[in-house]
């Protein structure tokens, strides 16, 4: 039982020292009838993996939008990078992280090594050497297609691929499993598991096994506040299966 | 019926129809504004059967195209459903929509500023059920798009004989008076005929096809290298979108015939207005409104509002100039001389115009919009060419004007300049 093990708490997640990204008291909204997000804090460290987990409407996508700087609406106490005071829409902040989106059809009229450099440029990189990414995504008939053309699987490779060549610090995951066949889902979960060397990911699924594989920590999103912490040792679907119940119960 | 009528009805008209009073709310206004001012002309019947058929005609067709209407038409095709009652449904609804929310503001204009009897109301309603109709039962049958097409050619042409007398000759008084009769009659048993064809069509006749997508293979290889031009990607944009591209052909072919018009007024030196009226090229300047994941990406990649919008801007002004040259090498060769100042008037329109639209884009895309057809008609999408048209009429009552807005235009390019450098270098600065 959950119950029993040591939990910490997002409260004192905020006070974390050595936080990547640090959060207090966020509240988040499209419209003044209803939060999506009510003031939780939240803390990631710098090179960890990340699980966010919750029910359909708990406020996950709703979170990452906040932290990719797409939705002007919300309240913090704080927000911190690395320690000092940051504003998610300063260009800044945006070099240090990237969102790969549940569902994108943006630039379809790039082909993927289009699409890649224009991103690199956007983030003063250098085109890395991608040919292993492509190769593990299974990617390499499609990389001179239209990104309109492509599936909803492979349009999710580009995107997935740009994501671990840019290599930033802080790197957005929403649903990253969604579309994608069982090769590369595996692939990913060796990403997503290996990106520590580099950075923190951050990740939402409603995949059990995404998330006990590869995180360090996974967090618990119920109506739009972080009701649990599992940490690492903790973390079994058992627990995290259970604790979903919990709260659909409640 | 009532089911399948009610949930296209919520997405075209919002949940509680709230479009719906808005819509004729302004609808009013603009009769009334137009009334009151006493703005009148002379419009010959047969010029308002064609100019309302023509428009609600083209709506109901771009209605009935819309990809937003295919991902609900989709989920809708997936139940069971009674073939006659959901194509019904279906076909009012969009014709609903069309009618109210478009065709509406036209019929007030038009009953606004032309004198007219109760019976000319009626047949201008014909009019647009006839339009609606016929739209839905040529979109149904477009796999023989050339039986569609002769048939519409056909109507047209039959509405055109009719105006013309025993003579054969065009008339002043035929064109006025016309046979209108004649012509209700005719679109009434063709809208019959419409009807007829609807009642044998299913509900996967207005169903579009699936994009081409790759399904295990690529499709389309495009080698082109791996270098990142956005050029590239507006261009690719502008011959994808047809309707676009025949927006760009047709700004080009008024840009050749309109020195013609201008001939007679050369004295008035009306130059600026030609190239005012080429900036009308406005679906070329919506590309964020109409593509919402492409704003969403441009918002949050870093860097954008420098490496987006200033090769937007300049892709703008490249479409408007081109319509400008045109204009000027048609203006060459039917009227004399091309000055310094008419070059200087081309470039600052195309120019200002095209820096106009890019910010209007970037901080007020238009957003809540049911189909695309909303986006298309969207009066923020002519808020531009209308400026250039006052700023036209301003250095037409005083020439010299154009060099102080030009001036003004450096400028105001110097400061959007200054403000994206001074971002750019406080980035590096913050990464160093």
């Amino acid at each position: 039982m959950w119950h029993g093990k040591k939990k910490r708490t997002a409260r004192e997640a905020g006070k974390m020292g050595d936080a990547l990204l640090t959060i207090q008291n966020l509240s988040a909204w499209y419209n003044n009838e209803k939060r999506i997000l009510l003031d939780f804090s939240f803390a990631l460290d710098e090179h960890e993996v990340a699980g966010l987990i919750g029910l359909n409407g708990a406020g996950k996508t709703t979170f990452l939008k906040v932290l990719s700087g797409l939705l002007p609406t919300f309240r913090s106490e704080g927000i911190f990078f690395c320690g000092a005071p940051v504003d998610f829409r300063k260009q800044d902040f945006k070099r240090c992280r990237y969102t790969v989106f549940a569902e994108d059809n943006s630039f379809s009229y790039f082909t993927f090594w289009e699409y890649l450099a224009y991103v690199c440029a956007a983030y003063g990189k250098e085109v890395p050497n991608v040919s292993e990414l492509i190769q593990g995504f299974h990617f390499e008939e499609y990389t001179d297609t239209l990104l309109r053309e492509l599936s909803t699987g492979n349009r999710k490779k580009a995107f997935l691929i740009t994501a671990f060549a840019l290599k930033p610090r802080l790197l957005l995951l929403d649903e990253p499993v969604n579309g994608l066949d069982f090769q590369s889902t595996e692939y990913l979960y060796r990403q997503i598991s290996g990106y520590k060397e580099h950075g923190t990911v951050l990740f939402s699924s409603h995949i059990l096994e995404s998330i006990t594989l590869t995180s360090d920590r996974v967090f618990v999103l119920e109506n739009g506040r972080i009701r649990q912490t599992f940490e690492r040792g903790q973390i079994n679907a058992e627990d995290i299966r259970e604790a979903l119940h919990d709260e659909n119960d409640r | 019926m009532k089911m399948t009528g009610k949930a296209f009805a919520k997405k075209l008209f919002g949940a509680k129809y709230e479009r719906l009073p808005r819509t004729l709310f302004m609808d009013v206004i603009v009769f009334w504004g137009l009334y009151i001012a006493g703005f009148q002309v002379q419009i010959a019947s047969f010029i308002r059967v064609l100019m309302i058929s023509t428009f609600t005609a083209g709506v109901m067709w771009q209605a009935l195209s819309s990809k937003d209407n295919a991902v609900e038409l989709t989920a809708m095709l997936m139940l069971p459903y009674r073939r006659r009652e959901f194509v019904f449904s279906y076909v009012g609804v969009l014709g609903a929509y069309t009618v109210l929310t478009k065709t509406g503001l036209l019929f007030a204009v038009l009953i606004a500023v032309s004198a007219w009897k109760p019976v000319d109301l009626v047949a201008m309603l014909l009019c647009m059920i006839h339009a609606v109709l016929m739209a839905a039962a040529v979109y149904s049958v477009r796999k023989y798009w050339y039986v569609g097409g002769l048939w519409t050619a056909v109507i047209v042409s039959a509405i055109l004989c009719m105006t013309i007398p025993d003579t054969g000759v065009l008339s002043l008084d035929s064109i006025i008076f016309g046979n209108e009769i004649l012509v209700d009659l005719l679109l009434l048993v063709n809208g019959l005929f419409a009807v007829l064809i609807l009642w044998r069509a299913d509900g996967y006749d207005f169903y579009q096809k699936e994009s081409r997508k790759s399904h295990g293979k690529a499709y389309h290889v495009v080698r082109q290298g791996k270098r990142a031009t956005l050029w590239r990607y507006f261009f690719r944009y502008l011959s994808c979108h047809k309707n676009y591209l025949l927006n760009t052909a047709v700004m080009w072919c008024v840009a050749l015939v309109l020195p013609c018009f201008f001939r007679e007024m050369t004295g008035l030196s009306v130059i600026p207005v030609g190239f005012a009226i080429l900036c009308f090229n406005t679906p070329i300047c919506i590309l964020l409104s109409c593509d919402p994941d492409l704003e969403q990406a441009v918002r949050f990649l870093p860097g954008q509002k420098r490496r987006f919008c200033i090769p937007y801007c300049l892709f703008i002004f490249l479409c408007n100039i081109a319509a400008d040259v045109i204009f000027l090498c048609s203006w060459r060769i039917q009227n004399g001389s091309v000055t310094v100042q008419m070059t200087a008037g081309a470039v600052f329109f195309a120019l200002q115009s095209a820096v106009l639209s890019v910010l209007l884009e970037w901080f007020y895309p238009i957003r809540d919009w049911k189909i695309e057809s909303d986006l298309w008609h969207h009066p923020r999408k002519y808020a531009v060419p209308v400026v250039m048209l006052l700023l036209a009429g301003a250095v037409l009552a005083c020439p010299v004007l154009l060099y102080a807005l030009l001036v003004l235009l450096v400028v105001e390019i110097a400061v959007l300049l200054f403000i994206l450098n001074l971002q750019k270098r406080s980035l590096v600065l913050t990464l160093k």
